[in-house]
């Protein structure tokens, strides 16, 4: 059976948005990249000199994409000189001011944030695409329950590291809630692994993942390039 | 600074980005109760520390007057004052056996009661909500548990298992009550005294939880979380018998 043309319109509208983050988010690696290019002016790891600058990217980042509320850079591991930040992470606090976030990167620390190994970063490295990771609770990191965009970064065609931006999950509610609710019946937007990011009732939960899918749901892959993202609707 | 010996370069050396404070407090305490700093003995000015530590003003000084609250260091004015290390700081064993001194059984239990509403429905949902990445992360960290040699850092090893679990969950509130819930009782739960705890079997109890919870078998993963928190409580509650009223058992004969 073909989709209703409300769902067709809110599938092309969350398309259409979705797509402006992530495009966002590959702008954010390009202009890291660059930076970093003409920073390093031949050496071949990152080094305290090559992140001059850097802040600047992610504020200017977070003060035209009022939706996210954290942005930055996470580098390799291999690619930073030893002694260098290994990132560079804007938040948006409370207040509205940007400041920056610290982590703790001390390895066997109880707080370490080994973030080499969380999802946006390992999915950026091992496949070179962008990706989306989320709904999840940033454990040790941000400390919240977010939505990740992370698009690799390269220098001079070598894997350095991430950029990325997080949006709250309260924040990405209201903004793409109309959408969803201009469909008549359940319907949400969920993730490559079946997660609700967010749904337009109580049928279907941020968080939840949907299972096997009765004979009427229904499913319309959102065409945004490798972020798995899809609309799933019932009638 | 350049007569440091090689002990003092290390209680100075730089630290990590966060908790600035806090990891001083740490430092010093720990090389006072080491014996690498002793009692009588002047901290260098304060200028020269918070420039070792690579800390604010601020932070420093506010790391002081947590060591002064704690009675570890005095600082006293005047041409031979500064900051001088006057106490031993109370160790972890003490701490934890005032707890158990002033903790009742019945608060015990009621740490258990809780503990265990907020973690059978962390599982519940984590057996509903959690993906292979999360199983697999899980499954590291049942492990790390068994890998860590010391009580000290047997403690961590078994809050991170727990508070991961919630974060498997989805839910942040569920993660800062496993957070809060964890702060309160694993400490207790690994400092060695009278009747150690076998990390083994907890390992083995954690691994049999996330294959339970992989399996999205939720009633299996209810049962499995309430046994361990049991065992858990038990080992308290037979900790605070053995420090608290050993006494009055010799007392009644």
């Amino acid at each position: 059976m073909n989709p209703t043309s409300e769902v067709v319109h809110a599938a092309n509208a969350l398309t259409s948005w979705i797509r402006g983050v992530s495009t966002e988010t590959e702008e954010l690696s390009r202009n890291v990249a660059s930076l970093l290019e003409r920073n390093l002016v031949g050496k071949s790891r990152v080094d305290k000199a090559a992140l001059l600058g850097l802040d600047e990217v992610s504020r200017e980042f977070l003060a035209k994409n009022t939706f996210a509320v954290g942005a930055g850079t996470f580098f390799a591991a291999e690619s930073v000189e030893e002694g260098a930040r290994v990132l560079e992470w804007w938040s948006r606090k409370e207040s509205g001011v940007i400041g920056r976030l610290d982590f703790d990167l001390t390895p066997g620390s109880n707080r370490y944030y080994d973030y080499e190994k969380l999802p946006f970063f390992s999915t950026a490295a091992s496949t070179g695409e962008k990706s989306v990771w989320g709904p999840y609770v940033d454990f040790l990191g941000f400390e919240e329950y977010i939505l990740t965009f992370a698009a690799p970064v390269y220098v001079h065609g070598n894997f350095a590291g991430v950029a990325a931006c997080d949006i709250r999950i309260k924040d990405l509610e209201p903004l793409i809630m109309p959408t969803l609710r201009a469909i008549p019946g359940d319907a949400a937007l969920v993730n490559a692994s079946n997660r609700v990011v967010l749904g337009n009732s109580g049928m279907y939960l941020v968080g939840e993942r949907i299972k096997s899918g009765s004979p009427n749901q229904h499913r319309m892959a959102l065409d945004v390039p490798h972020l798995g993202l899809s609309l799933i609707y019932s009638t | 600074m350049a007569s440091q010996t090689p002990f003092q370069s290390q209680i100075y050396r730089s630290l990590p980005e966060i908790e600035r404070a806090d990891a001083i407090v740490d430092r010093i305490t720990k090389a006072i109760a080491l014996g690498l700093l002793k009692v009588g003995e002047r901290l260098p000015p304060e200028a020269a520390l918070s420039e070792m530590f690579g800390v604010g003003g601020q932070t420093l000084r506010e790391a002081l007057g947590e060591l002064r609250e704690r009675g570890i260091v005095e600082t006293r004015r005047g041409r031979s004052g500064g900051t001088f290390v006057v106490n031993q700081p109370r160790t972890q064993t003490d701490t934890m056996r005032d707890w158990f001194l002033s903790t009742s059984i019945s608060e015990i239990r009621d740490l258990g009661d809780e503990h265990s509403a907020i973690a059978a429905t962390t599982v519940r949902l984590a057996c509903e909500r959690a993906e292979a990445h999360d199983f697999d992360r899980l499954q590291e960290l049942a492990r790390a548990l068994v890998l860590a040699t010391t009580p000290e850092s047997r403690a961590p090893a078994d809050s991170r298992f727990h508070i991961e679990l919630a974060v498997s969950a989805q839910s942040p509130r569920l993660t800062a009550a496993e957070i809060r819930l964890q702060e309160e009782t694993v400490q207790q739960l690994w400092t060695p005294f009278a009747v150690g705890f076998d990390p083994e079997q907890a390992t083995a109890e954690h691994l049999e939880l996330v294959r339970a919870v992989a399996q999205d078998q939720p009633e299996k993963a209810q049962k499995l979380v309430l046994e361990h928190i049991r065992r858990n409580i038990f080992h308290l509650i037979d900790t605070k018998l053995t420090l608290g009223y050993a006494q009055s058992i010799q007392d009644g004969q």
